[in-house]
């Protein structure tokens, strides 16, 4: 098993493009000490993501796609390998990676505009300078008129467009995106799909997503990592080539629905042992 | 001004529900049964004075000058301890809430002595901060301290990790991090922990001010129930009271949520 494992590992990433790579991630294992004994969450991991480029990583839960998403971002640090961001070493959140929470994440004390103000406010901009930046990147979201309205007044997709309003007003190099769109229902999170491509297009964005959602992997992403079920390794990376600039009419096409049935049949797989895993540990917590 | 939260009262047309009339009547009830009690003579009549007697002496209490020069005496004792326990309880707040480790270490202590009454910690206070506003000033702090730290504590494990977590990836600052993320983010529990505390500062300083001083409220009851002068006495109380009630409506004007608080800005 771990033969093949490793042979996966070291097939080729495809190379597309020659643009250097922007985020490099280099054999990267996490390893947690539980009170059960040693847990690896991230298994020799490595990654290169390039300027401009669109990267999801998708794996079923539990896989340890969130402690990647935490060690990207520097909240959590590698227990062996290495991450880096244009160059720099991550050791900590870094001025260049800015990050969008799966959770809820908007302050409910701050209006939208001062929500999206936030980092600008940390690092020291002036209240004039740095509202007004906030509402240049309210608008890119598409939340213009609701500048100040607070977090309750809104829905649920609109609060999600404010926090990454927020992150892309740290104007980072590589924005790192943790299953923003989870809570949300299918219809909006194909139109915010639109949205986050038609930014990603504008900024020349380049994106790391995190996901289980096959469908809006493929929408979004040049390219695709799948994950392995436990310990989190890489299985393979799939190339998505379909036209830029895209919205979510895509969806319907038929090297959409290739992309998809492709994938689908690697992560079948590992869905399935996850889901035995879970099983098994509900049964035993019965007992 | 927009009307999207609390319910303020006295509408055009309003009218007293249940509640506050039988609020009235309770006061009604009370006032009526000490005022026959008083005349019954069932009591001494100077031990329980009918109550026109103490409404004079409240008036006269009210225009004397000796009066308002105690009141800013503990006023002041009681401002500068909720500042300085207050203050040094918010730091330890923060630090336990913060930490898992240090908040498991210490945090017994505070509950253990949290209820001890602090009054035992009086003649300490004497010999540490002499005879003066001092030792008021530090009986009022130590007394706040505990119901103060122990809300911000839980305050600050309230706070929902996300934000945190948030603050953190922009790269703020831990000074910002209290500022901008903690603190207002447990503005609810740090404001009902003030109110609580102040409260419990002004018990501190009235309590210590009746022990051994020569200024302040608690020093004027003493002195009135040592000249017998009950009428006095109780007015003085009736003003305290009318006190601890008007301080602690305007603490609790500042736990309305500003994003509640109506009005566009």
């Amino acid at each position: 098993m771990s033969g093949n494992q490793a042979n996966l590992k070291l097939q080729p990433e495809p190379a597309a493009g020659t643009a250097p790579a922007i985020l490099s991630v280099d054999d990267v294992v996490k390893r947690f000490e539980t009170p059960d004994g040693p847990v690896v969450a991230v298994d020799h991991m490595s990654l290169d993501v390039r300027q401009g480029e669109f990267v999801s990583v998708i794996g079923p839960s539990g896989c340890g796609k969130s402690t990647l998403f935490n060690l990207i971002g520097g909240l959590l640090s590698p227990t062996e390998g290495r991450i880096s961001i244009a160059g720099e070493e991550v050791r900590g959140p870094h001025p260049s990676i800015g990050m969008v929470f799966q959770e809820e994440s908007t302050f409910p004390w701050r209006s939208v505009e001062e929500n999206v103000a936030f980092s600008l406010e940390v690092q020291g901009v002036g209240k004039a300078e740095r509202l007004e930046r906030a509402r240049h990147f309210i608008a890119m979201v598409g939340l213009r008129g609701f500048e100040r309205r607070y977090p309750t007044e809104l829905s649920g997709g609109m609060r999600q467009r404010v926090a990454m309003a927020r992150t892309l007003a740290f104007e980072p190099k590589l924005l790192l995106m943790d299953e923003p769109f989870a809570a949300l229902d299918e219809q909006t999170r194909l139109l915010l799909g639109d949205k986050v491509l038609q930014i990603q297009q504008e900024l020349n964005q380049t994106v790391v997503l995190i996901t289980h959602n096959i469908t809006e992997a493929v929408q979004l992403s040049d390219r695709i990592l799948i994950m392995t079920y436990r310990p989190g390794r890489t299985k393979r990376f799939v190339e998505i080539k379909l036209p830029r600039p895209r919205t979510s009419e895509i969806v319907g096409s038929d090297a959409f629905g290739h992309y998809v049935a492709e994938i689908w049949n690697d992560l079948r797989e590992e869905a399935s042992k996850g889901m035995h895993d879970q099983e098994t540990m509900a049964e035993r917590r019965r007992r | 001004m927009a009307t999207t939260g609390v319910v303020t009262g006295a509408a055009p047309g309003w009218r007293p529900d249940a509640v506050t009339l039988v609020r009235a009547a309770i006061i009604a009830a009370v006032l009526i049964l000490w005022q026959l009690l008083a005349i019954s003579g069932l009591l001494y009549q100077d031990v329980v004075p009918p109550l026109q007697a103490i409404a004079v002496a409240l008036i006269r209490l009210l225009g004397s000058g000796d009066f308002y020069a105690n009141l800013w005496a503990s006023l002041y004792e009681t401002a500068v301890a909720l500042v300085v326990g207050g203050g040094a309880a918010l730091f330890v707040g923060i630090v336990l809430g913060g930490s898992r480790f240090l908040g498991r270490a210490f945090e017994p202590y505070l509950y253990y002595l949290g209820p001890t009454p602090k009054i035992i910690f009086f003649p300490i206070m004497i010999m540490w901060f002499g005879v003066g506003p001092g030792s008021k000033m530090a009986m009022g702090a130590l007394s706040c301290f505990f119901p103060v730290a122990l809300s911000v504590a839980v305050g600050m494990r309230a706070i929902p990790p996300i934000l945190i977590r948030v603050g953190q990836s922009f790269r703020a600052s831990q000074a910002q991090m209290v500022t901008k993320v903690y603190l207002p983010a447990m503005r609810e529990p740090v404001v009902n922990g003030f109110r609580l505390g102040f409260g419990i500062a002004l018990i501190g300083v009235l309590l210590a001010e009746t022990k051994l001083s020569n200024q302040g409220l608690g020093f004027l009851v003493i002195q009135n129930y040592q000249r017998f002068d009950m009428p006095a006495m109780y007015a003085l109380i009736i003003v305290i009271f009318a006190l601890s009630m008007l301080a602690n409506a305007g603490i609790s004007r500042l736990t309305a949520p500003r994003s509640r608080r109506g009005g566009a800005h």
